[in-house]
């Protein structure tokens, strides 16, 4: 198993390798000068020449490669244009209101969509089967900022139960910031939830025809033992696999989200950097994003493993 | 003394093509200690009487029909509860498959796949359940038992994970276990080490078994009595040595007919032989059968055989048959 997980972990290089030469050349490539984008139209030829001297713009192309590798591997992403802060810094302050964001609605998608696909299976084609259903049709239906609008004006407006936008980070109390995420998580949380549903109740109907279940229930065990162990660890790959897409998307979804919910994540700074044109902190943002990314499908891999023993690579 | 005991059960599967009477009407007895076989072509309702009993049908679709009586040590199976039910499966009467390839979990261990059974059904904890797996593994005769416990599946061979399925079966003293095609799938050397442990294991534990099968050597050289379904209806039932002596049903003359001889398997070193099979093939079951079900493969069907069906009779020495030219099937094999 070990092994295993480190050979996945080398697996990952050259996945990164090819997002920093991409990352890379992204700015270089674009078309227009990037220096001219950012100086701003009545830019005088020094204001252009300084630009490009800060940017490292003026450097033969291969020593700028050579010292993008040379401080990314210092784990340093360069300077901001406009505020002169570090990148890192800059995007670690936004890192918790994403994760925080993230997480919950992944907790909140998977703990509500795997039980209610489970029962779906079990009841398949009964009444609880078709509830489900209808929900997971119509959950999948719903673009996730019209969810939002929808929750913040029965929740926060007519009943005034939640806060209606903002996020309080978790070192002001505990239950603040778990209010704030409450209405967030739902809305953007819905699509993945229905997504997850289905194929929980797919994957789960499969696998309850199989001889091996008969073999369970021929042993008398409890429906809850039956359903929970036997079928569910059978089912888990593909329910992962979509877990694992749904993350991926959740993080490229959190643009929309953090907006509408005006929360100061990592989505906001990213509509900030591009529309500013701040180049190092959205080649930054790239890094990470791609990082995060290439994360989770590690953790996919490495827990197909844990759930079938037949997987070997 | 019989402690199972099975009358004019009939279990059908309703589907949107509507009614197939899998099982329609099917008594036998079953003596505690005793190996009775149940044998018929494919299809005749074999596993449908063998589920019936266990009740472990989809419940979707099918239904055992009002009437049924399946009589277990004195308590009626088809009114318990499901809880209830649940105690008598895996405990007092367990059940092993056609398919030692699916019938275990791949992704469970072969030693919680066995002492989860025994942890259910006993007090023990799950440590003593686990080293009564190992006994089981020992008594079913597979090596190196302790490794063998946190092993999967796919890391066992077909006959071992048949001889897992018979160690699962045993785990918690059936009073009777139901063997539904249990070396169908095997070689025919890892079918004759199977069906010897299974009767070794018969001999230790005083286990009463139905041996379901299609192959009347399988019959011949396990059961005392046995039960010849066609087309979900018993035709033919006698001690085993009586049946082949005297066989009075033309399906059973069919059916011995197309035993492979031993000199002849020899010869053809392992590839099963298929002699002299009865022409025709097993009725289709979603449409009433009128007349004797087996006439348009009958040698010796008459026009009264196409209209009217035959009653079961007693022919004495235990011996019952459906036909209505008994008599004449007897001269002719003679
Ligand atoms: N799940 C099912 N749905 C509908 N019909 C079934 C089902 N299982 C079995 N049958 C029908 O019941 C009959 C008997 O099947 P089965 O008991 O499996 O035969 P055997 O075990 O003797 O080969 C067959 O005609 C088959 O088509
Ligand atoms: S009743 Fe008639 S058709 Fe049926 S088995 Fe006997 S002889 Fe053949
Ligand atoms: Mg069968």
């Amino acid at each position: 198993m070990t092994a295993y997980i480190i050979r996945r972990l080398f697996a990952t290089l050259p996945v990164m390798a090819v997002v920093t030469v991409f990352v890379f050349f992204l700015l270089r490539l674009a078309p227009g000068d990037p220096a001219a984008i950012i100086a701003g139209d009545d830019a005088t030829a020094a204001d252009l020449e300084a630009v490009r001297a800060k940017l490292g713009l003026n450097l033969p192309i291969h020593e700028q490669f050579g010292l993008w590798i040379w401080r990314l591997a210092q784990g340093d992403l360069g300077v901001s244009i406009f505020s002169d802060l570090p990148v890192t810094r800059l995007i670690a302050q936004r890192v918790e209101p994403t994760l925080a964001l993230t997480l919950s609605t992944l907790f909140v998608a998977v703990s509500l969509a795997i039980p209610v696909g489970v029962i779906a299976a079990w009841q398949a084609r009964k009444l609880a089967d078709r509830a489900v259903m209808v929900f997971a049709v119509l959950g999948f239906a719903i673009p996730g900022f019209l969810a939002a609008y929808i929750l913040i004006w029965i929740f926060a407006v007519k009943l005034q139960l939640l806060p209606v936008q903002g996020y309080r980070p978790i070192g002001q109390g505990f239950w603040p910031f778990v209010e704030g995420l409450i209405l967030p998580s739902i809305a953007l949380g819905v699509t993945y939830m229905a997504l997850i549903a289905r194929i929980t109740r797919a994957s789960m109907l499969e696998v309850l025809s199989q001889d091996y279940i008969r073999t369970a229930n021929s042993k008398g065990l409890a429906t809850k033992r039956v359903l929970l162990l036997h079928a569910l660890k059978n089912a888990a790959v593909p329910i992962v696999t979509v877990i694992g897409i749904g993350i991926a998307l959740l993080i490229s979804g959190v643009v929309i989200t953090e907006t509408v919910f005006n929360i100061p994540g990592l989505g906001r700074l990213t509509v900030d950097a591009v529309l500013k044109h701040d180049y190092p902190i959205v080649q930054g943002l790239i890094m990470v994003f791609a990082a995060a990314k290439v994360l989770v499908n590690l953790m996919i891999d490495i827990s197909y493993a844990f759930l079938d023993p037949r997987i070997r690579y | 003394m019989s402690i199972l005991s099975v009358r004019d059960l009939a279990t059908h599967f309703h589907t949107r093509d509507g009614v197939t009477r899998a099982v329609d009407g099917v008594s036998f007895d079953l003596a505690a200690g005793e190996t009775l076989g149940i044998v018929g072509e494919s299809g005749c309702g074999k596993s449908v009487t063998a589920l019936s009993i266990m009740r472990l049908i989809p419940p979707e679709t099918a239904r055992i029909t009002p009437g049924s009586v399946v009589e277990f040590e004195g308590r009626e199976l088809t009114r318990l509860s499901e809880e209830q039910m649940r105690e008598i499966r895996g405990k007092s009467i367990s059940m092993i498959f056609q398919e030692p390839m699916t019938s275990l979990n791949p992704v469970l261990t072969v030693g919680t796949q066995i002492a989860e059974n025994v942890w259910r059904h006993t007090g023990i904890d799950k440590r003593q359940a686990r080293e009564r797996a190992k006994e089981m593994l020992d008594l079913v005769g597979i090596a190196d038992s302790q490794r063998r416990l946190d092993e999967y599946p796919h890391q066992l061979s077909g006959g071992m994970r048949q001889r897992v399925m018979i160690a699962i079966a045993l785990s918690c003293d059936p009073r009777v276990l139901i063997a539904d095609e249990p070396t169908t799938a095997l070689d025919v050397t890892i079918q004759a080490q199977i069906l010897d442990l299974m009767l070794e294991l018969k001999e230790k534990l005083g286990t009463a078994i139905i041996m379901i099968t299609h192959d009347l050597g399988v019959v011949a050289e396990t059961t005392q009595r046995v039960v010849v379904m066609y087309a979900g209806r018993k035709v033919e039932e006698a001690p085993v040595g009586e049946l082949f002596a005297r066989p009075l049903h033309p399906y059973t003359h069919g059916l011995m007919r197309a035993i492979p001889r031993l000199d002849i398997d020899a010869e053809t070193a392992g590839r099963r032989p298929r002699l002299k099979e009865i022409p025709g093939m097993v009725p289709r079951l979603d449409k009433p059968i009128m007349g004797c079900a087996f006439a348009p493969r009958c040698d010796f069907a008459t026009e009264r055989c196409r209209v009217e069906a035959p009653p079961l009779e007693d022919h004495g020495k235990g011996h019952l048959a459906a036909c209505w030219e008994v008599a004449r099937v007897q001269t002719v094999a003679a």
